[in-house]
């Protein structure tokens, strides 16, 4: 805590020393009033709806991502057997054990590296503009997506599966009947609140030129126009608040 | 039925379930197992549904050895048995009758196995079951929202849908109060007697066990110590298989007094009358 306080340079005093309130001032009184003008509003309807389009686009890549991966990293379908069973013979371990190690590290490496990094990149391959933003949040978000899966995958309870396979369930047999049931509301829930955190993300990814409502702010502060600033904090803030109500309804229903 | 000769079971940790266990079980008939908690009886039962292997002995399955099984052979001997736990075993989100169904899933192909979920296959024999364990309403129900009692009939009706040979019920009662475990206990042996299968069961209880099964099997530290009738099985006899282990003593004593928690609904005990 102390080493984590000198080495991140906390130092309050620094918010108080010249310029600083000033500047916080300067910021915040530009903000007001905000600008709402119907021309204003009407222009950045467009970006708003890209930055929905974007979370909602990156969402699904991570899912389409995180569902394989997830299933191969985890233990209990790969190598360990859904009840600890085993398997004796080494060859086949092996085979399970193999795609098993290599998810887990492609998961690492995709939630290892930030989505603002992955969004530098994808600027690079398929320059400015949405379709950035929407693999970088694929990407970082299915790494996320996949470990949370295969977690939610490890901790059903193995009882119902020693059950169906004791009267003669295949493999899929057991997933179907005990697995997927068991583990579908976490898997709807945590998917529900990445694609809210993926709203904010867009937003932050705009800044490399990823495009919706981020790009926007970044243009807006960059011209020194904080009253725009404001409407589009707004704008935003009303996006992820309705996106948290329309998932807190989903999760609801699913439960 | 089953053959067992030698059975040995060795855990990872390197503990011992069970020792040298030799059994022999003929069709149709009705075996309790009774002995101290930790004497092996659940991990004899996985064995006998094929879910365990046993580290030595061999386990002979209508006349087949099953060690040499492939794993589609051992998936279709074990859509033969039939297993009845003590609980937990259903999926509570699904509703009653996709876990009833669920017996079918040894016979159903995979698409079959989906397509039922999204519109129930067999509803008739589902309800049929349900009407076998006395509650067809229950058949749209959500599991989760049943009593245990009323979820280990679920499971029982599973199990007629599974239409196996062998019933094993590995302590079906010991979660759900007495006077239900009576109409449990009763309800499998009637099933298992109309439709000639065989019933295994782990009994907690021995006054159920001593009371509904002609047959009882005393096991203590991996090994049978008895294998006898009810009417020969006596309070030596069980103070020894219990020695030292103070609940099940306790449990004994209080059938010595004649306080049998099932009340009426159990004849008197052999050998505990005054």
């Amino acid at each position: 805590m102390l080493f984590s306080l000198r080495a991140a340079q906390v130092d309050p005093r620094r918010l108080l020393e010249g310029d600083a309130l000033g500047n916080v001032a300067k910021f915040v009184r530009g903000m007001f009033p905000p600008r709402l003008d119907g021309e204003f509003l009407g222009l950045m309807a467009r970006p708003a709806i890209e930055t929905v389009q974007i979370s909602v686009m990156g969402t699904a890549i991570a899912v389409a991502l995180g569902v394989p991966l997830g299933l191969l990293a985890t233990s209990s379908l790969t190598w360990r057997g859904v009840l600890h069973e085993r398997t004796s013979r080494t060859g086949r371990w092996l085979l399970g054990f193999a795609p098993y190690a290599a998810a887990r590290a492609v998961l690492s490496v995709f939630r290892a590296i930030p989505e603002y990094v992955w969004a530098f990149m994808f600027v690079r391959a398929v320059g400015l503009g949405p379709f950035a933003g929407v693999l970088a949040i694929g990407v970082a978000y299915g790494g996320m997506l996949g470990k949370v899966y295969s977690e939610i995958l490890e901790n059903v309870s193995p009882r119902p599966l020693e059950t169906l396979r004791a009267a003669g369930a295949s493999r899929l047999g057991v997933a179907l009947y005990g697995l997927v049931p068991q583990a579908l509301p976490n898997v709807i829930a945590y998917t529900l609140y990445r694609w809210e955190c993926a709203i904010r993300a867009s937003a932050i990814l705009g800044f490399v030129g990823a495009g919706g409502l981020g790009q926007q702010i970044e243009l807006s502060m960059r011209m020194f126009q904080f009253d725009e600033v404001l409407t589009l904090l707004a704008i935003l803030f009303v996006l992820v608040a309705s996106v948290d109500v329309l998932s807190g309804r989903i999760r609801g229903w699913v439960a | 039925m089953y053959e067992l000769a030698g059975i040995r079971k060795v855990f990872a940790d390197g503990s011992v379930a069970l020792e040298d266990l030799s059994l022999r079980v003929g069709p149709g008939e009705h075996v309790a197992f009774i002995g101290p908690s930790g004497a092996g009886k659940t991990t004899l039962f996985r064995i006998l549904n094929l879910t365990l292997r046993p580290t030595a002995g061999t386990l002979i399955f209508e006349g087949q050895d099953v060690a040499g099984l492939s794993d589609a052979g051992l998936r279709r001997v074990r859509t033969r048995i039939g297993t009845i736990y003590q609980q937990q075993n259903l999926v509570g989100r699904l509703r009653v009758v996709h876990n009833v169904l669920a017996g079918h899933l040894g016979r159903w192909s995979t698409a079959t196995a989906l397509a039922s979920l999204v519109r129930p296959r067999d509803v008739a024999g589902a309800g049929r079951a349900l009407e076998q364990v006395g509650m067809p309403e229950k058949l749209w129900a959500r599991t989760d929202e049943l009593s245990g009692g009323q979820q280990q009939r679920v499971a029982i009706a599973r199990v007629l849908v599974q239409d196996p040979d062998v019933i094993l019920a590995d302590e079906p009662v010991s979660a759900v109060d007495p006077s239900l475990a009576v109409s449990i206990v009763t309800l499998l042996r009637d099933l298992s007697h109309e439709s000639r299968k065989t019933l295994l069961m782990n009994l907690h209880s021995v006054d159920l066990a001593l009371g509904y099964f002609p047959r009882i099997v005393g096991v203590r530290d991996g090994r049978v110590r008895f294998d006898l009738s009810p009417d020969r099985v006596g309070p030596e006899l069980l103070a020894e298989l219990y020695a030292g282990h103070r609940d099940e003593e306790r449990q004994l004593e209080r059938l010595r007094d004649g306080q049998n928690p099932l009340g009426a609904a159990c004849r008197p005990l052999p050998g505990f009358r005054k």
